[in-house]
């Protein structure tokens, strides 16, 4: 009996050993480059190409850019090496600057930007002239053999500007000027892409031009740049996309995403801040005053009370904010703030009297004129319609470019109103598109977190997957950070 | 020995098995003879097991007996992220499953009693560090251990009728997963143990001739609840983020109930001659039972100031954590047969196929299940005519199962990964049975 048993608990042992060999295999899916060749990869874009991220182009926004984690990915495929123009000179990792998370005041965080390590060339921030002119500070330059081209702030519109990265007085882009030599310094960004083409001989690229062309307006609140139009980008963006086919080249193009989504123009609800200026109590003192000064009927003084007033560039161009108005981020620090100017009022607030007639609605302008915010704070209902219908009309473009040459797209513009929609889960965390709490997107509002980057990276790995029958695989985007709090 | 102290002995057993040899979180791994053979033996009267397959056919076994078996579940599964990426694998970890029986019952008498000791559902998954489902779970050990003294009486020389008073005498819970935070993945521990509950396995068995037997038998469900489980946090927040990322973590205690469903079961023996035995076994699980996994969290660590109503038993701001699981009943149909070679050596062989009680859309991490087709082997050598050993051998592969993020989202079960999981599992068992 005895012997049995030790027989059999050697077998027992035997087949345990034998067992580690039986890791069941996933075959599926099996990594390959499909149709398409990642052996030199160039991206083309803006600052999402760049990979700013918290206001700002720092290193470890560079190193999650989505070029990058693209690269990464490529590289499982036969992808080469992927050069970026990193802010890696000693002491410059914090780039540009950026918006930083410092600590918490009743749960709100305090956002300030960091100073420390930045790569500003010294001296560059002077001020100069009589009256002094504020210069553009210069950023530490890059010599790498760059094949990340994501400059922030290029619109489509700027691309064959000569000069864009020219260092003088009235001003140019200073993430371009670093990327440009002493031969180069006055060249176009359609040239500097050029050059880079024939340099390299990328086999695929992605571009990710367009967003600045309406970015910049609603961002402003449609006070800054124009909108570009159709004609002006359909020639640029054809033109930047044809040096980068000419070679043959594989490709993505991604289209514009409905910049009013992001929390820039989301995270001040202008409903509830409407209602809550309305509710404020209007003091007797000055309801009294009015009725005097204005001859109100009783009902007319039981109608005081206080509104969110705006600026615009309609007619009028001072009037009450309405819910399909959307304040931008930074009136949530001026709304109700005192005044800064002669006006008594807080800052955004006026007085709204119901049933007036044209006279007294002169005296009530004279006397107590709302302090309305300024046009800058606000994407009015009309400039809203407007970037919206500007930002179709621009991604047809991209959409009819990208089916004409046969290239993968990625339409941002679908994923990103999806997000804001119902929130995207992922790996059983889930992210949203609201400010500091979504994950997706950083301190600026405008701009993706590490975690956005890949996710937009796994989305761009779809499209080309399905184009060119590819298998590139996709990264885990839990493992990328979102916004930072302070440890 | 007395029933007292198998009970006991019972009792202090350290059981866990690997979701292995059935849907779900079963375990059918009932008796070693019933293993070798497909796990048939709801129509059959083999040996002091009946009490776990059907407690009718205890009063037709002829010998009273004690036995005792163990198995070694040797799980292998492996997941691929459907983003792609690398194959992650569970971190390999033997589970024993354990069986125990004894009878007892005057010679030629009617009448058998008996006790059993039986682990009937469990998970153990330990699953790679870092892999893309941390943030829904990175460990989970489910444990239960089932007491059953069992009567059963012979009505007639060919039929008998048996029950059981099932008693969840030891069940234990211990999850783990990570929780995504801005500072950085923070871990939870949930680990308690159950309130001792009761249930009943009563069974018919028939057999109308020397060929020809049935039985029907059925297992009542049994809900194994925590009541007053720990909590348990690490990696929360520090610094200037601690007390605003923290507050919502301040749970201490948590409660859930988790069924252990019915089993319902037939079976067909038939003995074609004197030396061969073949059984035939369908068996219906209401897994439909397990709606929802739902957590109520209670208790206050102070991680929000001071204790409020509002800020008690917060797990992620919340003092509820519900999951549908929404798992269907599920089928599984079992065939096997033992060959008498001679008086020392019987050989057995069988095959048995399970279906998934878990919907598509709705695979978790801890219960990667799958249509499952079941191989086994076994055989017994008789030492002497009253002492004997069997060995048995399990082989379970599992239908590899996908399941895409738009899966989740449609099916509100995004708190899961999408993938593609595909898992093995080896049980070698070895047994020990004493006839008196």
């Amino acid at each position: 009996m005895k012997l049995i048993f030790k027989s059999s608990a050697a077998a027992l042992s035997l087949m345990g050993l034998a067992l580690t060999s039986c890791q069941p295999d996933i075959d599926d899916p099996k990594s390959s480059a499909g149709q398409a060749s990642f052996t030199t990869y160039i991206a083309v874009g803006n600052s999402l190409t760049a990979g700013y991220s918290d206001n700002g182009l720092y290193l470890e926004g560079q190193q999650n850019s989505y070029p990058s984690i693209l690269a990464k990915q490529f590289a499982q495929v036969g992808g080469g090496a992927f050069v970026q123009p990193l802010f890696d000179g000693p002491n410059q990792s914090n780039g540009a600057g950026y918006l930083k998370i410092t600590g918490f005041v009743n749960g709100s965080p305090t956002i300030v930007p960091e100073t420390s390590s930045l790569a500003v060339v010294p001296g560059s921030l002077d001020v100069v002239g009589t009256p002094p002119v504020p210069r553009t500070n210069l950023l530490a330059k890059s010599t790498v053999n760059n094949q990340n081209l994501g400059v922030p702030g290029i619109r489509v519109a700027d691309v064959q500007t000569a000069g864009y990265g020219l260092n003088n007085p009235l001003g140019f882009n200073n993430y371009f000027e670093r990327l440009l030599g002493t031969a180069n310094a006055a060249s176009s960004y359609q040239q500097y892409v050029q050059e880079r083409v024939t340099t390299l001989k990328p086999t695929f690229f992605t571009n990710w031009l367009g967003n600045n062309d309406v970015l910049g307006y609603a961002s402003s609140g449609g006070t800054a740049a124009p909108l570009t139009p159709v004609a002006e980008f359909t020639t640029k963006y054809s033109a930047i996309t044809d040096i980068l086919t000419a070679g043959g080249a594989k490709g993505l193009l991604a289209t514009i995403p409905n910049v009013v989504n992001v929390p820039y123009f989301t995270t001040v609800p202008t409903a509830g801040i409407i209602a809550q200026v309305r509710s404020g109590v209007v003091p007797a003192t000055t309801v009294a005053g009015l009725t005097a000064a204005l001859g109100l009927t009783p009902t007319q003084a039981a109608s005081i009370r206080f509104g969110l007033f705006i600026t615009t560039t309609g007619t009028p161009a001072v009037r009450e904010a309405t819910a399909a108005d959307l304040l931008l981020l930074p009136s949530s620090s001026v709304i109700n703030t005192p005044s800064t100017t002669a006006n008594p009022l807080p800052r955004g607030l006026g007085i709204v009297i119901t049933g007036l007639s044209t006279a007294q609605t002169t005296g009530l302008s004279a006397a107590a004129p709302p302090n309305p915010l300024a046009n800058s704070l606000v994407l009015d209902a009309a400039e809203i319609t407007s970037v919206q219908t500007r930002t179709t009309e621009l991604n047809n473009v991209i959409t009819n470019i990208a089916n004409q040459k046969g290239l993968a797209l990625f339409d941002s513009n679908t994923f990103f109103n999806g997000v804001a929609t119902n929130g995207l889960a992922v790996n059983a965390v889930n992210n949203t598109a609201a400010f500091v709490t979504g994950n997706l997107f950083s301190l600026d509002g405008v701009h993706p977190t590490p975690r956005g980057y890949a996710v937009v990276a796994n989305e761009m790995i779809k499209a080309i997957n399905a184009k060119y029958g590819a298998a590139v695989p996709g990264v885990d985007a839990t493992q990328y950070r979102g916004v930072k709090f302070p440890q | 020995m007395t029933v007292k102290t198998l009970l006991l002995a019972g009792g202090t057993l350290l059981v866990s098995a690997s979701a292995a040899s059935a849907s779900g979180f079963q375990v059918s791994l009932g008796g070693q003879k019933n293993i070798g053979m497909g796990n048939v033996g709801v129509g059959l009267s083999l040996d002091q097991a009946a009490m776990f397959y059907n407690p009718g056919a205890l009063a037709m076994v002829r010998e009273n007996g004690v036995q005792v078996g163990v198995n070694a579940a040797l799980a292998r599964s492996s997941f691929r992220s459907a983003d792609g990426g690398p194959q992650r694998t569970l971190q390999n970890e033997v589970v024993t499953p354990f069986n125990f029986y004894a009878s007892f019952g005057p010679k030629d008498a009617k009448y058998k009693f008996g006790v059993a000791v039986y682990t009937p559902y469990g998970s153990k998954l330990k699953y790679a560090d870092d892999w893309e489902g941390r943030f829904a779970l990175t460990e989970i050990n489910l444990q239960s251990v089932y007491v059953q003294p069992t009567f059963s009486y012979a009505l007639t020389p060919q039929l008998s009728v048996g029950a059981g008073l099932m008693i969840l005498a030891y069940g234990s819970v211990n999850l783990q997963k990570d929780i995504p935070l801005p500072t950085g993945p923070a871990h939870i521990t949930l680990d308690g143990t159950t309130k001792t509950q009761f249930g009943y396995n009563a069974g018919i068995y028939f057999k109308p001739s020397d060929k020809l037997s049935v039985g029907v038998s059925y297992r009542s469900k049994i809900d194994a609840t925590v009541e007053s489980g720990d909590v348990s946090f690490t990696g929360l927040a520090g610094g200037a983020s601690a007390a605003t990322v923290n507050r919502g973590f301040t749970a201490t205690q948590f409660s859930a109930t988790l069924p252990l469903p019915a089993v319902a079961s037939v079976g067909v023996g038939i003995n074609p001659s004197e030396k061969l035995t073949i059984g035939l076994d369908a068996s219906l699980t209401f897994w439909s039972a397990y709606q929802s996994l739902d957590f109520k969290f209670s208790g206050n660590n102070g991680n929000a100031g001071a204790a409020t109503d509002a800020n008690t038993g917060l797990v992620g701001g919340s003092n509820v954590s519900n999951s549908k699981r929404q798992y269907q009943d599920a089928l599984t149909f079992r065939l096997g047969g033992q060959y008498k070679i001679d008086d020392k050596l019987t050989v057995r062989a069988g095959a048995a196929y399970d279906f998934s009680a878990v919907r598509d859309g709705f695979v978790g991490p801890e219960t990667p299940d799958s249509d499952r087709a079941i191989g086994t082997l076994g055989a017994t050598y008789q030492i002497t005519d009253s002492f004997g050993v069997d060995a048995s051998f399990l082989f379970e592969g599992f239908k590899e199962r996908s399941q895409s993020q738009q899966d989740l989202v449609s099916n509100g079960t995004t708190d899961r990964v999408a993938g593609t999981y595909k898992t093995n599992i080896y049980i070698p068992g070895i047994g020990l049975h004493y006839k008196f």
